[in-house]
Formats: C-alpha cells, sequence, structure tokens
C-alpha cells in the first residue's frame, strides 16, 4: 500500500484539490451572476490545468519507479479529490442558488462506471508486473 | 557500396545488442563489491572499454527499481566530503539471480565449439 501512494501522487493530489477549489469557485460565481462563457471558460481552464498537473506529476512517477499502474492510482485520486471537494462545497453552502447536488451525484455515477472500466484495466495489466513494476521495463 | 553500408550496419547491430545489458554491468559492478553510483559508472565504463555509456539519471532509476524488486539493497555510508552515501550491494537473491542468468546466458560462449569459432 506505502509503495502505492508516492509522494507524487500525494503532490498531485493537493494540486488537484487547490485546482478544483479554485474551479468551483469560478463555477458558482458564474453561475450566480449568469455568465455562460465564463462557465465554459472556467471549465477548459480547469480541465487544461488537471491535464498539466497530471502530465508533471505522472512523467516525474515514471521516471522515479513506474509502479503500474500510475494513471489508474491518478484516476482513483482524481475522482476522490474532485467528488470531495465538490460535495464540501455544497455542505458549506458555497454553491450558487441555481446549482443543485444531483448534478455532482449523477456526474460522479457516470464518472464512477469509467473508473470501473479503468480498475478492470488496472488488474489485467497488474497481472503482467513483478512486484508492481512492468515486466518488460524492469531490467534494461 | 557494400564497405560503405559496414559502419552503419554495425552500430546499428551494437546498438540493439547494447540494449539489456546495462542491467549486467550494474550486477556485475556490484559483484566485484559494493559500490556508490559514481564507482558503478566509472567500473561499467572502464570495464566495457566505453562501449557502454550510462547517464547517472539511468543508473539511480536501475538501482530504485531492482531495490523494489529485492535484488538491490544499499547502506549509507560517509564519503569523503559533503553527506552520506548509498554504497549499493547485491542481496542473497540478487547474487542467485547473476550466478543463473551467466550460468544460462553468457557461460555457453566459453564452450570449446563456440569458443572455437569465435577464434576461426
Amino acid at each position: 500500500m506505502k509503495t502505492l501512494i508516492t509522494t507524487n501522487l500525494l503532490k498531485f493530489t493537493l494540486v488537484t484539490i487547490i485546482l478544483t477549489i479554485i474551479f468551483r469557485m469560478g463555477l458558482s460565481t458564474s453561475i450566480t451572476n449568469k455568465m455562460t462563457i465564463a462557465v465554459i471558460i472556467c471549465a477548459i481552464v480547469y480541465a487544461v490545468l488537471m491535464w498539466i498537473n497530471g502530465n508533471y506529476f505522472g512523467r516525474k512517477e515514471y521516471e522515479y519507479l513506474p509502479i503500474y499502474d500510475i494513471g489508474f492510482r491518478f484516476h482513483l485520486s482524481t475522482f476522490l479529490a474532485h467528488n470531495t471537494v465538490s460535495i464540501l462545497w455544497f455542505v458549506f453552502a458555497f454553491e450558487s442558488k441555481y446549482e443543485n447536488i444531483k448534478v455532482i451525484y449523477v456526474t460522479a455515477l457516470i464518472w464512477s462506471v469509467f473508473l470501473i472500466i479503468h480498475f478492470i484495466y488496472y488488474l489485467s495489466v497488474r497481472k503482467t508486473t513483478i512486484k508492481n513494476l512492468d515486466k518488460e521495463d524492469l531490467f534494461e | 557500396m557494400t564497405k560503405n553500408l559496414l559502419p552503419d550496419l554495425l552500430s546499428s547491430w551494437e546498438e540493439t545488442y547494447k540494449k539489456g545489458q546495462l542491467t549486467l554491468w550494474i550486477f556485475l559492478a556490484l559483484k566485484d563489491g559494493q559500490k556508490y553510483v559514481d564507482e558503478i559508472k566509472e567500473f561499467i565504463e572502464s570495464k566495457s572499454k566505453n562501449t557502454i555509456s550510462c547517464e547517472e539519471q539511468s543508473l539511480y532509476r536501475n538501482l530504485r527499481k531492482y531495490e523494489h524488486i529485492d535484488v538491490v539493497s544499499f547502506e549509507n555510508k560517509k564519503g569523503n566530503k559533503g553527506p552520506d552515501r548509498k554504497y549499493y550491494f547485491l542481496t542473497e537473491m540478487g547474487t542467485e539471480l547473476l550466478e543463473k542468468f551467466i550460468e544460462r546466458n553468457i557461460k555457453l560462449f566459453f564452450s570449446n565449439e563456440i569458443n572455437n569459432l569465435l577464434k576461426k
């Protein structure tokens, strides 16, 4: 377990939490002010920054120790961080009056389907590893 | 025409041949005794007569993998200057792995038949 939760994964998760908080702030403000374009811009900027975040720490993780499957571990952490922040956003009543928590639940439900598919892939990949390292990439 | 191709063919073959050799050289360096990364690099480059070159980053990455699968371990020892150095060594499993690898893949080159062919 300790080998699966690495420093790079924790740093990635921390950045994800910060980005998600900023995203929710932008989203709620834009929705409150009925600024459709700002909502779209918020979503695009969040997606781009998350991609950079994943790419940066994922690459660092691979270069340090390529524990399989990096993609799934980062995906799971994004799922947990994003949805926890989103739910807490509603719990602490930071949301816009036009936002509905059901959207968060439905998004999480759809997302969890993809997460399960990714998990099945992760389990199949793990069969080709030795102590979570890819057999073909072990010796150079 | 054929003569001009020879250097390219040779380097292409060598490039393929060298892939996968770094592990063997690292293990040989550690079989020779405990070493820190600079010493491993120096050993590989001098003993391979500079045919194998390796970056320190690449060595660290490999050593982390070997450490993770318990074939290599390290102990911290004082260096001449600055912080402690990690001195790497082969674990019992690492030593056994190297012995088995040599037995199956290297020793066949020392058989009389192959030796004679190489000398021809």
